[in-house]
């Protein structure tokens, strides 16, 4: 089993699932650098209401743009389920590798090629301006080359459901013997729903922007009310994906942050089954929720007293999972360690995110707010900084595993706290502007809150610093760190019971699972 | 837990006990329901995240860890418990969701006796015509009292929001929407779009005028009657340049905004966007008002819509775009 390939065509042609995992990793910590490196444009440019600073009107559409694809549909996605289900689905379920291998490089191969298209969009002629939403009637009468994002779209769906399909293959039937399904990691069940969301939604959203391509250059018009068509209905088809979309990386980020917490209070995760039932519940809970995108959309009344009630419920099962993780807490053995900073920081920002959530769910609340800062803020508070920072906290918790070294603890800790202590900041002004009622997506806004936006900017420059830090943190560690031993936290959980990194194919033999991940303490 | 979860929602429902009445007398009004509702919803969350980070930060300190062997307690899990803080937050969404949903029957139930104004957006500009006929641009008057505004785009999907209000809906291509609002005091209200509609977005702004009744009827009639009798075709033609819109994409100092300035612009050097050179004259100026995308300027982006005027309009505009030297 130690006939390892070695050298960079063995990265190139791989279908191991570890090496698979690493190419992910590198290549979505890109895209979220590009995705910074765009909010530094457009945080600067907004340090004047009155003139231009760097960009024009048109340009800055480009960026937000660009910026929003980059950072869902090419970091936080694939950061969860490229990178943390390819390194963690085989080690955890206890298998060599995944159902697929092969199928598994081709869905990598298949993001890379979308991210070139979407570097396309952003340089090329014809730079895509219409939002990452790509709504019509303007994406098809505008002057953006949409083609750039239907294509874009194609080939990321494409590597979404061959992913999902091999994943939710490989977690129902290469479990190890023994590792029944009261026995996986949450992070299992949070990567489950996630893949399950994408069998089902990706196609919907594929099948809508392909009738946007059709519209713009075939000369149809399923979106054009003017000839019979309707341009709700791209505003239906997109959400009806892209809104389970947020699940797709927080249920799984749910299970990172479960495993952290559980980890680092050597405790049982509490209420294991009720953490299940929670996460399985918002999986199809979330397909009921998309029309609060289309709340004052000219949506029928109806439907959006329908889908209020959905959206608010989805309430219910988060408030379960935070609450299990206090309790996991009390009377824990806690160690205060990067990965645990920000697993606690998920919970006090994402409690933020989630009460905010509610307000924009409530119908009459977002009759006021829709589409303003506070929705910014609000999607800020839940994706920048709850699950992206989280993502981190899973990468350094997870480092010693897939690189054999220790990361640097001390520029850890100060990485996290300059982040949450610039981003906590930098989106409170913007809730203040969504109250007040401005609209998002503004090049300038009224000069009145010039004020708004510079706190805003500033503390925006402080919080991508922390990012920047703990990437060159991750890089730096991965070259030059100590050797990591196979179980540095004193885990439970199985991928930390092989050596670090793993050998090539993980186990000598496929192990025989007698216990759970989390039996902490438990009486002998 | 227990403990902290039940003062919790002691302290939440002493807060909330003043709000809830209120809440339900607000509701006639959409604007003051907003602001009732968002006082119940500020009082819950607060709580809410105190009931959150307090034990996280209690725990954190008193369970470190002070042995590098030691375990936590094991503990599987508490079924009361976990059904305690399933009940709680359904309780509150059932709280919060109710009051939402009557709030929102009030928004899209516009009182009989309403004003009804029909406005249509279009890149860059909202043009209302009130039920006497006129057509303002941009400037939209309605008599104090409820008011009831109809909806649609002439081209991309746009958005009506008035924050004093409270209220916003968005003008899509084809279809009709609508929103209504309580205008209870004279005064000018800013208008934004909250709906990404091109460069042009962030400047796509409009005022509602809301007058006194009496003033409004003197208005209409005066309005009615004078609409351009009386003027020199150049003041007739500054007169519809400025309450047209125009003069939101072009500038009329020099400067280029999304569309090319109209100073001197008759006689220009123009270079369309197909490579062809010509010189604006008063045939020029009409293709342009009556098929704006017949003649695209290069650099420009193809935006301006038909604008629908007669020849003596044309006239008039092209006589006054004469003195823009």
């Amino acid at each position: 089993m130690s006939n390892e390939p070695k050298g960079f065509k063995s990265w190139l042609f791989t279908t191991d699932h570890k090496k698979i995992a690493i190419m992910y990793l590198f290549t979505a910590l890109t895209f979220f650098v590009v995705g910074l490196l765009l909010a530094i444009v457009m945080r600067t440019e907004q340090l004047s209401q009155t003139h231009k600073i760097i960009i024009d009107a048109k340009l800055y559409n480009v960026a937000f743009t660009i910026h929003g694809a980059a950072m869902v549909l090419f970091w936080m996605i694939p950061i969860v389920l490229g990178f943390f289900a390819n390194y963690l689905v085989p080690l955890m379920i206890g298998a060599h590798d995944v159902a697929f291998p092969r199928l598994n490089a081709l869905s990598y191969w298949l993001y890379v090629g979308a991210g070139l298209i979407a570097v396309c969009a952003l340089v090329l002629p014809g730079r895509l301006d219409i939002g990452w939403t790509g709504y019509p009637p303007y994406s098809i009468v505008g002057g953006a080359n949409t083609a750039f994002y239907v294509f874009a779209v194609h080939l990321l769906g494409a590597s979404s459901i061959a992913s999902a399909v091999n994943f939710i293959t490989t977690i129902i039937t290469l479990r190890a013997p023994g590792m029944t399904w009261g026995r996986l990691n949450l992070t299992i069940w949070g990567l489950l729903g996630g893949f399950i969301i994408q069998l089902v939604g990706v196609p919907v959203l594929a099948a809508a922007v392909t009738l946007l391509l059709f519209d713009k250059y075939l000369g149809t018009s399923f979106y054009d009310s003017f000839k019979g068509g309707n341009p709700l209905l791209y505003e239906h088809l997109f959400w009806f994906y892209a809104h389970p979309a947020v699940y797709v990386v927080a249920l799984p980020v749910f299970g990172v942050v479960s495993d952290i917490i559980s980890t680092f209070s050597r405790k049982k995760i509490y209420g294991y089954t009720s953490m299940v039932i929670a996460i399985m519940s918002i999986t199809v809970l979330g397909f009921e929720t998309w029309v609060h995108h289309l709340y004052v959309a000219g949506t029928l009344n109806w439907t959006r007293v329908l889908f209020m009630w959905a959206t608010i419920l989805i309430g219910v099962p988060t408030g379960i999972k935070t609450f299990n993780w206090l309790a996991t807490l009390h009377k824990g053995s806690i160690e205060l360690s990067a990965p645990m900073l920000y697993a606690l920081g998920f919970i006090s920002l994402f409690t933020i995110g989630g009460v905010t959530g509610v307000a924009n769910g409530l119908l009459a609340f977002d009759t006021h707010v829709h589409d303003s800062h506070w929705v910014v803020a609000h999607f800020h508070y839940v994706l920048a900084l709850s699950m992206s920072m989280i993502c981190l906290g899973g990468i350094y918790y997870w480092f010693p595993k897939f690189t054999g070294k220790m990361y640097n603890d001390g520029l850890a800790k100060f990485a996290f706290w300059l982040t949450l202590f610039g981003a906590l900041i930098a989106f409170l002004p913007q809730f203040q502007m969504g109250i007040d009622g401005i609209p998002r997506r503004y090049w300038k806004v009224p000069v009145e809150y010039t004020t708004h936006m510079r706190i805003a900017s500033i503390f925006s420059y402080i919080a991508i610093l922390g990012f920047l830090l703990t990437i060159y943190n991750f890089i730096h560690s991965a070259l030059k760190g100590a050797p990591a031993p196979a179980n540095p936290w004193g885990s439970r959980s199985l991928e930390w019971q092989i050596p670090s990194p793993p050998p090539f194919y993980n186990f000598e033999e496929i192990p025989v699972i007698t216990e759970g991940p989390y039996e902490y303490g438990k009486p002998k | 837990m227990l403990r902290t979860l039940m003062s919790g929602l002691f302290v939440m429902l002493a807060l909330l006990m003043p709000n809830l009445a209120s809440a339900v007398r607000d509701m006639a009004d959409p604007a003051d329901g907003w602001d009732s509702q968002f006082r119940i919803w500020a009082i819950i969350s607060s709580v809410i995240y105190l009931v959150v980070t307090i034990p996280l930060v209690y725990f954190v300190v008193k369970y470190k860890r002070r042995t590098k062997d030691e375990e936590g307690a094991y503990i599987e899990g508490n079924v009361g418990l976990e059904i305690l803080w399933t009940v709680i937050p359904l309780v509150i969404i059932v709280l919060l969701g109710t009051q939402s949903w009557a709030l929102f029957n009030n928004y899209r139930k516009p009182p009989k006796d309403a004003f009804e104004a029909k406005v249509t957006a279009s890149m860059y500009k909202y043009e209302m015509i009130s039920p006497d006929g006129i057509r303002s641009v941009n400037e939209l008057r309605v008599p104090a009292g409820h008011v009831k505004l109809n909806l649609t785009s002439s081209d991309v999907i746009h958005n009506f929001a008035i924050p004093a209000f409270r209220v916003r809906e968005d003008m899509v291509p084809g279809r009709l929407t609508y929103l209504w609002f309580n205008a209870k005091t004279p005064g000018t209200y800013q208008v934004y779009c909250a709906e990404f509609c091109g460069s042009g977005h962030s400047q796509m702004l409009a005022k509602v005028i809301v007058m006194p009744k009496p003033d409004y009827e003197k208005w209409v009639r005066e309005n009615q009657a004078t609409q351009t009798a009386g003027l020199s075709p150049e003041e007739t033609g500054k007169k519809l340049v400025d309450s047209l819109g125009c003069t939101g994409c072009h500038s009329v100092d020099g400067e280029a905004k999304l569309g090319p300035t109209l100073k001197g612009i008759v006689g220009r050097q123009v270079e369309l966007a197909d490579g062809k050179k010509l010189t604006s004259d008063d045939e020029y100026i009409k293709v342009k008002l009556k098929d704006p995308k017949a003649t695209l300027v290069k650099g420009f982006d193809p935006m301006m819509q038909p604008t629908g005027m007669s020849d003596t309009d044309i006239a008039a505009v092209t006589a006054y775009l004469k003195t823009l030297k």
